[in-house]
């Protein structure tokens, strides 16, 4: 029995006890039922999803090589921007080249942190603004339309009640990333390289290319994300600095990432993005007022910090210890 | 002639203004075990990465089997049939057993569980009769099995030429015995071993001939049935070792730094021993005897040691650094880049413990903090033109001797505790350090030091406490101060039992 | 040529092109017409003033070694709406303590929870934005909190020897923030701590209460920037401050403080922040819209670290 309970209490099985708890604790809260529980919210939860899975994985990405992407919450928005932009003949079109945006921004950021050996949070900030600003110049401050309908509708459209092609399409870059994690090489020497740069150095693992990989993916995920999230709202607006970026870090730490790098999967990711999904969904489900996501997420997260704090134990001993 | 497997031919390599190796020319044969000695600084980790290409040579040639080649980086090095153990592991903790083994492998495909990886690491495993697990996380490891995992990995390599830096350093005697087997039987194979040591005794059992490397040069190279320990030492050393340590003439004062019953969970038990003031008191004791971590304790570093410890009388709690501080007690530690300097100028670091000292009106006076920066810098022997440096810029003498100029700001004597009090530190440095070590004792300090090198040991210590495994084996003091003795104890403990027979 | 002589021309390479720098834009500000005028100059010293105050306050954060907060932004539109309530209540003085108080609170629980526990500072300022964000959606309802008139604030506003009050306060905070951090022993313990916090510890140093102490003095500074805002504004609500934690760690940047933590200091957040604001200015002035704000910005940020590391070497 103690085992079982160890086994689950690994933090390797975190985020799916937090996924769990989250859907129980909300099955009490929706005390007379009927309105958790319902295949409107799980559309609304895998349309969360959609949108937010992806830069949560690439963020979480590079987390697990110990680097921190910054600039995800810029590269949604102005891949929206571009994908409206440049999609209005053929939608495939801005799709691809709002993720080429994507990947560019992680190729040149990629390059520049690693030739230079720049912490990434510094470099990633001005990706971020770079961003933010690219997409304002793009659209002259202003939403842009887009004005095909019925893409809109048709990558919204739902499938077996609760699933759209958008998060049938998130659902599959996480499997996807989850066999090149856990299965390949790739994934062996990034969990590496988080784990212990310089053993991965003096190893021969060609360090700059897995960090450069790791960064266009992230960038290629968020935009990816932010297009398709233009295109099935019809608009794409310059929202500045917005909020994609506390949401995806959120999500990845949930998801068992830990920015010391060396941990984390993408199944573990999906879980945490799903932790949050279900929060918000549920909650505006059971008429929860709009803070009460807000405290929740920001109190599990606290758990989250401390319960991994390296001195914890020390603390603690020492308040028990003290007459 | 038949060609030689290794050939290094006048190797060259600077860092800057340091001479790291100069112009060391080596030959290697098949099936031969080459112990490398020197000491720190001498250029032997040098060397080593050069020969794995982790460093290019600014001039000089490597051959392997009579062929001159450039070693482009570590995966080359691996397909030239080069194989290292470093110091420092190079283990992913994050990552099992078995990824850690094949980490940087050519050999590895992309979906990289294949049977035939595992069956090999697996055997390689048990050629070193490791008992753990292929899918153990290594952060689950000992300090230990985790070198066991290193060594595993040379193995699955079938590399022609290992290269093994100081491989038993957290080995026990029966896991050595195994390590030395698995060389042997690939000695037999016609593979080479350069083995890279400081423990002398390790040099005439297991190893064919030794190079001697000291000051980026190369000394001498001898079959080891031709030369004598105390020439391998004076050959290391350049000078006969008594000369580096000052004569020991333990200063009388009063007050004792006493230890009593000092437990550190899964480390040391129930420790007991004091430390006079005026004298030298030294554990001695190999990696995981507990040494280290009992002077850390001391300093209020370690959490969980609980036990008493008590300064003339006056008892000080533990598990605080800041206590500790306060009763006196400073710290000069191990691993300086870590826990020692700090990424400022030399002059910081000098005053680091006690900033609050040169305030004026409340607020920091710099000419009063410089003035004090100075003060301390000469004591220690630290030029003052490199106040404005980086700590990290100085060479590793000078580094030892900012952290004992900042402890040695003290209104009263106290207790000092050093661990490894020279590693890193050239031959010229260590005995300035040494003479200072004997100053503090004359300032009535409590000086303990803990030390892997026994030469150290023995040349400094009034009193040597010996450990092994968390417990005390012996103590010895003055004129008993006896080297093989030490070695005895820390290494093969005989229980009281069979020593009163 | 060697390897330390190559770093020490890199390092005035450096130099020189900082100067060059700040050369180009003096010339530049003297030649656009309009610049010096009264209106643009004021209107760019009143905007600075927020963000600058929030970014000199997260100095302490990022020296501390503990990189950046999420959360000051939040704490200043906090700040904004607890002094305009109790503003109201209980007048000027009150008002300017509470918000204080409270900027100090929610700042010093997060480091005393970074500090004492080692926790990552990244999340917990993460968390703590949502609760902040959360507790005033719940308390203020999202809804505008409005200074009576005649309160008691009005004589905090306008302008003092030509200057705005909101710059003056600016001006004081650096300072007070430079003496902090280069003439006290509090001051200088961050830096120990910000450069090595292993080794401070083992020098005696208390880390939990230097990194708290830094965390309650980020939250009295962005506790400034919010009774600043309310006092210009003459309301609060809970919009407030939003982005300024990307602008505050964008002026650290590019004003030269590592983001490692460890070196740098409040003067250099100051430069930092009239550097982006002065371009941002002289773009406008010259016919760039609004829009190329941020990409400026950005695009400063980044040569500015870019070029800074080729002097130092990341350790």
């Amino acid at each position: 029995m103690t085992a079982l309970a160890r086994g689950l209490a690994a933090p390797r099985n975190r985020p799916y006890l937090f996924l769990a708890g989250t859907v129980l604790l909300l099955i009490v809260l929706d005390w007379n039922g009927g309105r958790f529980l319902t295949s409107a919210t799980a559309f609304s939860v895998l349309q969360t999803f959609a949108t937010l899975g992806p830069a949560a994985l690439g963020l979480g990405m590079t987390m697990l090589v110990r680097e921190f992407d910054l600039s995800i919450a810029g590269v949604f928005g102005l891949a929206g921007c571009v994908a409206v932009l440049t999609g209005g003949e053929s939608a495939w079109l801005g799709l691809v080249l709002g993720v080429m945006t994507g990947a560019a921004f992680g190729l040149v950021q990629g390059l520049i942190i690693t030739s230079l050996g720049l912490p990434s949070i510094a470099v990633t900030l001005g990706g971020l603004l770079i961003a933010v600003g690219m997409a304002f110049v793009l659209t002259e401050s202003q939403s842009l339309v887009y004005g095909n309908m019925d893409l809109a509708l048709a990558l919204n459209e739902r499938i077996a009640t609760v699933f759209s092609p958008r998060s049938l399409i998130a659902a599959a870059i996480f499997v996807v990333a989850a066999i090149v994690v856990g299965f390949t090489r790739i994934g062996r020497d990034m969990v590496a390289l988080g784990s212990d740069r310089r053993s991965a150095e003096t190893v021969g693992l060609n360090v700059k290319t897995i960090l450069i990989g790791t960064f266009i993916c992230s960038g290629a995920l968020a935009a990816g994300s932010g297009a398709l999230l233009s295109y099935s709202l019809t608009s794409a607006a310059p929202s500045g600095l917005s909020d994609v970026l506390v949401p995806a870090a959120a999500a990845a730490i949930l998801g068992g990432v830990s920015l010391s790098g060396g941990t984390g999967t993408p199944a573990g990711i999906a879980a945490g993005v799903l932790t949050l999904a279900v929060m918000r969904a549920g909650l505006n489900a059971i008429g929860a007022p709009p803070y009460a996501h807000d405290l929740a997420m920001g109190a599990i997260l606290l758990a989250v910090a401390v319960l991994d704090a390296p001195r914890l134990g020390q603390s603690v001993g020492r308040l028990l210890n003290r007459p | 002639m038949v060609a030689q497997l290794l050939s290094v031919s006048a190797l060259t390599k600077s860092f800057g203004a340091v001479q790291a190796l100069r112009g060391v020319s080596l030959d290697l044969g098949k099936g031969e075990i080459r112990a490398i000695c020197g000491e720190n600084g001498a250029g032997k980790s040098t060397l080593v990465k050069l020969l794995m290409g982790l460093y290019a040579p600014d001039s000089g040639t490597v051959s392997i089997d009579g062929a001159a080649v450039r070693i482009e980086g570590p995966q080359h090095a691996h397909r030239l049939g080069l194989a290292l153990v470093a110091q420092e592991l190079s283990l992913a903790p994050h990552l099992s057993v078995l990824d850690n083994i094949w980490l940087g492998s050519e050999d590895v495909p992309l979906f990289h569980r294949r049977g035939d990886l595992r069956r090999r690491a697996a055997e390689a495993l048990e050629k070193l009769d490791a008992g753990f697990d292929l899918d153990e996380p290594v952060s689950r490891l000992k300090v230990g099995q985790r070198q066991l995992v290193e060594i595993a990995r040379l193995l699955t390599r079938d590399s022609r030429i290992l290269i093994l830096d100081e491989p038993t350093a957290t080995l026990s005697d029966v896991e050595i015995a195994r390590l030395f087997s698995v060389l042997r039987s690939l000695r037999a194979e016609g593979r080479s071993v350069i083995y890279i040591t400081h423990r002398l005794g390790e040099v005439f059992e297991i190893c064919d001939s030794v190079t001697v490397l000291r000051n980026g040069e190369h000394i001498s190279t001898n079959p080891v049935s031709a030369i004598t320990r105390d020439a391998l030492i004076g050959d290391m050393l350049g000078r006969s070792f008594a000369e580096i340590y000052p004569p020991k003439r333990p200063a009388e004062h009063e007050g004792v730094l006493t230890v009593d019953g000092l437990h550190i969970p899964g480390t040391v038990e129930r420790l007991s021993f004091t430390a006079p003031r005026g004298k030298i008191t030294a554990l001695a004791g190999q990696i995981g005897s507990g040494a280290t971590e009992v002077a850390r304790a001391i300093a209020g570093l370690v959490h969980d040691a609980t036990g008493t410890l008590s300064l003339g009388g006056r008892p000080v709690p533990l598990g605080s650094a800041h206590a500790s501080r306060r009763a006196g007690i400073m710290f000069v530690s191990e691993d300086r880049a870590v826990d020692g300097l700090f990424h400022r100028n030399v002059l910081e670091n000098l005053v680091a413990s006690d900033v609050g000292r040169y305030t004026q009106s409340g607020l920091l006076s710099f000419p009063r903090m410089r003035a004090g920066a100075e003060k301390r810098a000469e004591l220690v022997g630290v030029d003052k033109s490199r106040l404005a440096a980086n700590a990290f810029d100085l060479s590793g003498g000078n580094q030892q001797k900012v952290l004992f100029g900042r402890v040695s700001g003290a209104s009263e004597p106290g207790v000092l505790v050093m661990n490894e009090p020279t590693r890193g530190v050239d031959i010229g440095a260590r005995a300035d350090i040494y003479a200072l070590m004997r100053d503090f004792c004359r300032q009535g300090y409590a000086l303990l030091m803990t030390s892997s090198d026994l030469e150290e040991v023995v040349g400094m210590a009034d009193i040597v406490i010996t450990l092994y495994r968390g417990q005390m084996i012996g103590r010895y003091e003055g004129a008993a101060i006896d080297i093989a003795a030490i070695l005895s104890d820390i290494t093969h403990p005989v229980s009281p039992s069979e020593r009163a027979a | 040529m060697s390897r330390q002589a190559f770093a020490l021309n890199q390092l005035t390479a450096v130099a020189w092109l900082r100067l060059l720098f700040v050369a180009a834009l003096a010339a530049a500000v003297a030649l656009t017409p309009g610049f010096l005028s009264a209106p643009s100059l004021l209107t760019l010293l009143t905007t600075v003033s927020f963000v600058g105050c929030v970014a000199v306050g997260m100095t302490f954060i990022t020296l501390s070694g503990n990189i950046m907060s999420f959360s000051l932004g939040a704490t200043v539109a906090a700040c904004a709406v607890t002094f305009v309530t109790v503003l109201n209540a209980a007048g000027v003085v009150a008002g300017i303590v509470a918000a204080l108080a409270v900027g100090g609170l929610l700042s010093g629980v997060q480091g005393a929870i970074i500090g004492g526990l080692r926790a990552n500072p990244i999340i917990v300022s993460i968390a703590a934005l949502a609760l902040i964000h959360g507790g005033l959606n719940f308390i203020t309802g999202n809804a505008t909190v409005n200074a009576n008139p005649g309160a008691g604030h009005e004589i905090l506003r306008g302008k003092l020897f030509g200057l705005p009050v909101e710059f003056l306060a600016l001006l004081i905070l650096v300072v007070v923030g430079q003496v902090i951090l280069s003439r006290t022993t509090f001051g200088r313990h961050i830096y120990f701590v910000g450069s090595g916090v292993r080794a401070a510890e083992a020098v005696g140093l208390r880390v939990g209460r230097v990194v708290t102490g830094a965390y309650v003095c980020a939250g009295l500074f962005s506790a400034v920037a919010g009774v600043l805002l309310g006092l210009r504004y003459n309301q609060a609500n809970m919009e407030y401050g939003i982005g300024y934690d990307y602008d505050a760690i964008a002026a650290i940047l590019v004003g030269g403080t590592a983001i490692q933590g460890g070196h740098g200091s409040a003067i250099r957040t100051f430069a930092g922040v009239i550097f982006i604001a002065t371009i941002q200015v002289l773009l406008l002035l010259h016919g760039f819209r609004q829009e190329w704000q941020y990409l400026i910005a950005g695009v400063i940020v980044l040569l500015v670290v870019m070029l800074q590391t080729a002097g130092r070497r990341r350790v």
